[in-house]
């Protein structure tokens, strides 16, 4: 399983002349897929698959050691980023252009894919806070790459935004070590479950859960914490744009899940907030949940109907679409029924997927335009249409697939979130959810008149188009499809992924941490 | 005592960073950053406490005879070196990143950036 570590490390280690990082580079981001698609196989698919697998580091036992876990929910996280990753290399391999200043884009990227891994993987707490250094440093300097006065701006305020989330994040975890005793994820989980046997005081534990939240939410870009994200994802480069929007954000989604269902879910520990009855941690987790996916997905929603760029729209679009993925999230936190609860975490991951697919697709498609025509924005296009249908047609693919539209990946996405609040019984979360599809369908459909249709501009018609770069946005609208014609198969394996991400003991019972004293 | 005068440093400058955060002058605010991560730095040492020495706790004496009377958290230091290396780069990268800023809106000043696109 750690070859798909492995694979990134060693694409950096050979990068010594252009045209050669190039080819590694594109070899290893598909390397990089293959070993993906290997650990997923070895741990969910298979037919005797054990469906988790453990990797001590340097042989010390759990919680002495660093963990790498890998179970149902890290390999279908890792499966989706592995799947835009891979397109994203061989995109960037045409997109970036090789001059001197830009040498470090293929090690940075990986390093970038490597972060995304290991937060997947790692089942400790402050290896987490690590992984999500390591792929914060290479997005800052992604954000900053071009050096113009747009981009250093939207970089500081990035930076400075991530360095704080850093310092609430270590103050999170310092303070769950202090308490519970331990880092290791597995271990925490065990020991919240039977907090008198341990001795430990579960009142602060709740504090910093609500820390660590706003952290991941940060990284989410889920409302309050969406501010950085429109600059930012303008600022980045085309194809690491496509892999923030599908990795980095779902690392966000991925850690409040991991946190929340794995390591909170058993806990005996009470919520005692001024005004409301005393609760769980998961139920406080969706209330909190529940309120920054409404603002998400209206803020999202209304922001993007406004943009009068290409990338604007999609940037903001990105906010709506990550409150669709916390909406189900929120749900299976709610409920007390174990299987809603399965059943909402698997939508939540079903649409994830699809918002990976679908907006790697769409910041590809817009990069693909920049790089065409020079601009993306809508005062500058139009008649896209007619001139580059290929293109056009993978973009109202990929805007489809958000939407929604049978028989895309979106549909499904979108099918299971509405049955899983329709299940819940709540109708304030069906109202919403009517909400954002509208608001999806109205900034989508006017994306598409005014860059797409209409007379052509003279940019359009100066305008040539990379073959290669198209070829891979038709590979990936063709994953789209695949995914929602064939259907069967990822319902499975997601239905795994939920499962695993449900069933702590199976976690705690892989790790297994020895009882240690330590601390 | 100690625990006490941890608690008002940790405060301390958390307040203090927390100020020249909000500060107009981007030199500043990179400062306030440095220090809000230093104050986390601190806070997690103080996390830690000192214990007798054991085997459970420190595994590496395992091979090395009889334990000490008593040894601090070996964990937290671990943590905190890991903080402050990360904490060092993003330091350097902040101040080169300012430097870069300057050097495109001719200013520092946080509320005449915007002007320039």
């Amino acid at each position: 399983m750690l070859v798909a570590l492995l694979t990134a490390v060693v694409t950096l280690l050979l990068r010594q002349r252009v045209r050669a990082r190039v080819v590694v580079s594109v070899a290893g981001g598909l390397g990089y897929a293959l070993a993906v698609a290997a650990l997923c196989w070895q741990v969910v698919l298979a037919p005797d698959a054990p469906g988790i697998a453990t990797y001590q580091v340097g042989d010390w036992p759990a919680p002495y050691g660093i963990t790498l876990v890998a179970d149902g929910l890290s390999a279908f996280m890792l499966a989706m980023v592995a799947t835009v990753a891979a397109a994203a290399t061989v995109f960037s391999a045409r997109y970036v252009p090789s001059s001197e200043r830009r040498t470090f884009y293929h090690p940075l990227f990986h390093f970038l894919l490597l972060g995304v891994t290991g937060s997947f993987l790692t089942g400790d707490l402050f290896n987490l806070f690590v992984w999500f250094e390591v792929m914060l440093m290479t997005s800052y300097v992604f954000v900053a790459f071009y050096g113009g006065p747009l981009h250093t701006r939207a970089a500081f305020w990035y930076v400075s935004l991530n360095l704080v989330a850093s310092a609430v994040f270590l103050l999170a975890v310092g303070g769950l070590y202090a308490t519970v005793g331990t880092l290791n994820m597995a271990d925490m989980a065990r020991r919240l479950a039977e907090p008198a046997a341990y001795g430990i005081d579960t009142r602060p534990t709740v504090g910093l859960l609500a820390l660590l939240l706003s952290v991941f939410a940060l990284k989410a870009g889920l409302v309050p914490f969406q501010f950085w994200i429109p600059t930012a994802y303008r600022a980045a480069p085309p194809p690491v744009t496509a892999l923030l929007a599908a990795a980095s954000k779902k690392v966000g989604i991925y850690a409040i899940v991991r946190v929340s269902f794995t390591v909170f879910a058993d806990a005996a520990v009470v919520v005692r907030l001024p005004g409301i009855e005393p609760t769980t941690p998961l139920a406080f987790v969706g209330a909190v949940l529940f309120v920054m996916a409404t603002g998400s997905i209206l803020v999202g929603g209304l922001g993007a109907i406004d943009r009068d760029s290409l990338e604007g729209v999609l940037a903001y679009s990105s906010i709506g679409q990550v409150g669709f993925i916390a909406v189900p999230v929120a749900v299976a936190a709610t409920t007390t029924a174990p299987g809603l609860r399965r059943f909402a975490i698997l939508a939540a991951l079903v649409y994830a997927l699809n918002h990976s697919l679908a907006k790697g697709l769409l910041f590809l498609a817009a990069g693909t335009v920049r790089h065409a025509t020079g601009t993306i924005r809508f005062d500058g296009l139009g008649g896209l249409a007619r001139h580059f249908p290929t293109l056009s047609g993978t973009f109202l693919l990929g805007a489809l697939s958000l939407v929604g539209i049978p028989p895309l990946s979106g549909f499904f996405g979108k099918f299971l979130v509405f049955d899983a609040a329709v299940r819940a019984d709540a109708s304030a979360v069906i109202a919403l959810l009517l909400v954002g599809s509208l608001l999806t369908i109205a900034y989508a459909t006017r994306a598409w008149n005014r860059g797409f249709w209409g007379a052509r501009s003279p940019t359009v018609e100066d305008a040539t188009i990379d073959p290669v770069q198209v070829a891979v946005l038709v590979a990936l609208a063709t994953v789209i499809l695949a995914v929602g014609v064939g259907f069967d198969p990822i319902y499975r394996f997601a239905d795994a992924a939920a499962g695993a991400a449900l069933d702590a003991e199976t976690y705690v019972d892989a790790v297994a941490p020895r009882g240690g004293e330590s601390g | 005592m100690t625990a006490f005068v941890l608690a008002v440093a940790v405060g301390a400058l958390f307040a203090l960073g927390t100020f020249l955060i909000l500060q107009r002058e981007l030199i500043r605010v990179v400062w306030g950053l440095v220090i809000v991560s230093q104050a986390a730095n601190v806070y997690l040492l103080a996390m830690g406490e000192i214990v007798p020495g054991s085997f459970e706790s420190v595994p590496v004496l395992a091979g090395h005879g009889e334990p000490g009377s008593g040894t601090t958290d070996p964990l937290v230091q671990a943590l905190v070196l890991t903080a402050i290396v990360i904490g060092f780069g993003m330091t350097a990268f902040a101040l080169v990143l300012s430097y870069r800023v300057y050097e495109e809106h001719d200013t520092l000043d946080v509320t005449k950036l915007g002007d320039r696109e």
